[in-house]
């Protein structure tokens, strides 16, 4: 008789202290619920910031105004075919002088090669290339707009480069 | 019952007054009961609604994150996911006089002064023009379009009666940029004219909307044919102008320009006016840029064998009509010099012996019979003549006249003319791979092949010059034709147009440039055809647009022409002492 109202008591508390807890949980749960839903907000919120200073961004930026400014300000062109090279094998012709009695090289229309055809590029690369030919006789000078291209039409010799920028700067 | 007995037994008085005693005494028990009843029952409730807010709680009426972040109208990029248009949160500026509610004058300040003060805010508002608007006390907008910081220094003013309704807005960053390929939405919140109104179902349908619509445009490159064709319309003081560049083996649009163009975050009555479709809308008669279609169905159908037979270059009779070149070309001509010099004559003996028949044909399977295949919602109908077409009519659509098309019609012809030969629909929406329509073919690839050469020489040694741009091997046909009016011709007022393609060794991409009545200006050597404006366009415009393409430049590479360039070695000799120059 005392056993069984014990045990009656002690579900009564389990079930007591299972509701305790679930209500906990319960509250627990809502209140992470909540707290997502205000990140949510808070997401929403600075994704709308994001696109209205993207597009002012984007605005402030756009190609008329880009085109503008660099009419006024920087005169930026399209590079030319002479900025562009192929592939390894392109820049290789750079530094190869041409042999003894080989044509001239093949385009398969006419298209007449200015001077200083490979000028821009060649800069880039040219004072500190591997190697150089120099004209035999000529003041051993790099004037400006000498590029390695032209220096290397002229009839050379070769020189080490290590001795080219002390000579030229 | 002792007591009552004994309380009979005194008075009845003194049992009244307990009577009345124990009464007053349940009465007010009674009422504390109610007093507790009534707190009990509030805080049950209170306690209830917590409960039921903790447990249940019925969130309110709210947008989940992904609904709140679908813009309520989808966005437009470009074909390399730059925005082009999209929906944007923006404020409105909306004066409401009975906001203060109490019947008296709707503004705390006087009008003037709060005229003033947003006219410090927004620099462009007229001070007399908002006084007058805010003591008329009429409801309205003041302006649309203002930006959050803005808003607050509206705010800032402490007027109830200027109202900041939250509103979705139509952005066009690029501004003016590719206009009319995009197109405006209207009041109703419908797109118009452009991909807007093309797209309008799938920019506000809620499954869709959320991805962004891409064009086939570039905008690098639109934005370039736009300077270019912008600064060659003011150099030749023309009246408009339209530009396009096709894919040659997809037909998608890389860019699509019409001239003078308007602004669809702000439409106005000029921006009306300017709404109209050069490229796709309006049909001209394209002249000379026909002759290489002419040559190419000829070859095609074999009444052109021989590229070296010379036909006579005296002016024609027909029917009471003459047909005649703008100088005198020579004796006779053959067909490559025909190109190069833009020889009306022979190209209507080409067309006069391909036969009306064979022509309608080719011109039928370019597309040059119904509007040009494209989604925007306004297209151009050609002028265009079914049935037997007489003799004469057969000779001047040789040149390009009698027959009145869109620039994107030509586009299209000119790429079926460079690519192999096959013929595809333009589209403004970017293809994947496996999505390119499989088209169907105009002309043999061995016809291509030698409409190549051809192009290519007119650019090397004709009237293409000054589009031989280093390294890109341009290859094009120019046309100067007279505008119809009155009835005739005026001899002042041409259409002058550059059909191109590039590079003509493998040819990637055709460029139209027309331009609407250029005038004879000190820019164009005091000239009206087309080698002296539109050609320079696209001269200046493919270095620009090649590596943006993936079209490199290089100088030591053109497509094969040694065995056509005996036949215009006259032609070629004197090209390439001048270099650069233009006949």
């Amino acid at each position: 008789m005392h056993a069984s109202r014990m045990r009656k008591i002690g579900w009564a508390m389990v079930l007591i202290a299972c509701t305790a807890l679930y209500l906990a949980l319960h509250l627990r749960v809502n209140a992470v619920k909540s707290e997502v839903r205000l990140a949510e907000r808070k997401i929403v919120a600075l994704q709308e910031q994001k696109m209205l200073l993207e597009t002012e961004f984007e605005t402030r930026s756009n190609q008329q105004q880009l085109a503008a400014w660099n009419d006024v300000e920087f005169g930026y062109k399209a590079p030319g075919a002479d900025q562009f090279l192929e592939g390894e094998r392109q820049l290789a012709q750079f530094g190869a002088p041409p042999q003894k009695g080989a044509p001239a090289p093949i385009t398969v229309a006419s298209a007449p090669a200015p001077e200083r055809q490979q000028g821009s590029f060649a800069a880039l690369v040219a004072t500190r290339a591997v190697a150089a030919e120099i004209p035999k006789g000529e003041a051993p000078r790099l004037r400006s707009g000498d590029f390695l291209s032209a220096r290397l039409a002229r009839r050379t010799e070769k020189v080490a480069i290590e001795t080219l920028p002390e000579r030229g700067e | 019952m002792n007591a009552l007995t004994f309380s009979t037994a005194i008075s009845t008085g003194r049992v009244e007054l307990v009577n009345v005693r124990q009464r007053s005494l349940f009465t007010a028990r009674f009422r504390v009961l109610w007093v507790v009843l009534a707190f009990a029952a509030v805080a049950l409730l209170a306690l209830l609604r917590i409960c039921w807010l903790g447990l249940v709680q019925s969130a309110p009426q709210q947008a989940t994150m992904a609904e709140a972040l679908l813009p309520p109208r989808g966005e437009i990029v470009d074909r390399n996911g730059v925005p082009l248009a999209r929906a944007f949160p923006a404020y409105a500026l909306w004066y409401d006089p009975k906001a203060l509610g109490d019947g008296g004058a709707p503004l705390v300040k006087p009008p003037a002064e709060v005229a003033r003060e947003l006219v410090a805010i927004f620099p462009d508002m007229d001070v007399k023009w908002l006084t007058a608007r805010l003591a008329s006390g009429k409801a309205g907008y003041l302006r649309r379009r203002v930006l959050p910081e803005e808003a607050n220094r509206v705010h800032a003013i402490g007027e109830l009666a200027l109202e900041m309704p939250q509103e979705t807005d139509r952005q066009y960053p690029q501004g003016s940029m590719a206009a009319h390929v995009l197109g405006f939405i209207g009041s109703d919140g419908h797109g118009r004219v452009g991909m807007e109104a093309a797209l309008d179902k799938q920019l506000l349908d809620p499954a869709r909307r959320g991805q962004p619509s891409v064009l086939s445009i570039d905008s690098r490159v639109q934005g370039a044919l736009e300077d270019e064709l912008r600064r060659g319309m003011l150099l030749v003081d023309a009246k408009g102008a339209a530009g396009i560049v096709l894919d040659v083996d997809t037909g998608e649009v890389m860019a699509l320009a019409s001239l003078p163009e308007f602004d669809p975050n702000q439409i106005d009555a000029q921006g009306q006016k300017d709404m109209f479709n050069r490229v796709t809308n309006q049909v001209y008669e394209l002249g000379s840029t026909f002759k290489p279609l002419t040559v190419a169905a000829a070859i095609d159908n074999g009444t052109v064998t021989d590229l070296s037979r010379r036909y006579p270059a005296a002016n024609l009779h027909i029917d009471g009509f003459t047909i005649h070149d703008d100088e005198n070309l020579g004796p006779s001509l053959n067909v490559p010099e025909m190109l190069i010099h833009s020889s009306n004559i022979v190209a209507a003996q080409v067309a006069d012996e391909l036969g009306g028949k064979a022509f309608q044909r080719t011109l039928i399977a370019l597309g040059m019979n119904q509007r040009p295949p494209i989604e925007l919602p306004a297209r151009g109908f050609p002028i265009w003549h079914n049935g037997d077409w007489p003799r004469l009519r057969t000779m001047t659509i040789g040149f390009g006249h009698g027959i009145a098309v869109t620039p994107l019609h030509l586009a299209n012809a000119y790429a079926a003319l460079v690519n192999g030969g096959i013929w595809r629909p333009a589209t403004l929406l970017k293809l994947g791979p496996n999505q390119v329509p499989a088209g169907h073919r105009v002309f043999k690839a061995s016809t291509s092949a030698r409409m190549n050469q051809l192009l290519r020489m007119i650019a090397l040694y004709g009237t293409g010059r000054k589009a031989d741009a280093p390294g890109f091997r341009v290859g094009g046909k120019t046309g100067s034709a007279e505008k119809a009016c009155d009835g005739g011709y005026c001899r002042h007022q041409v259409i002058s147009t550059f059909a191109a393609a590039f590079p003509m060794d493998h040819p990637r991409y055709v460029v139209v440039a027309m331009l609407d009545q250029p005038q004879a200006t000190a820019a164009s050597s005091f000239q009206r055809t087309a080698a002296w404006n539109a050609v320079p366009i696209v001269g200046r415009l493919i270095p620009r647009i090649g590596p943006m393409l993936g079209v490199m430049p290089d100088a030591s590479r053109d497509i094969d022409i040694s065995e056509l360039r005996p036949l215009v070695e006259k032609d070629a000799e004197a090209a390439e002492k001048t270099p650069g120059g233009a006949r």
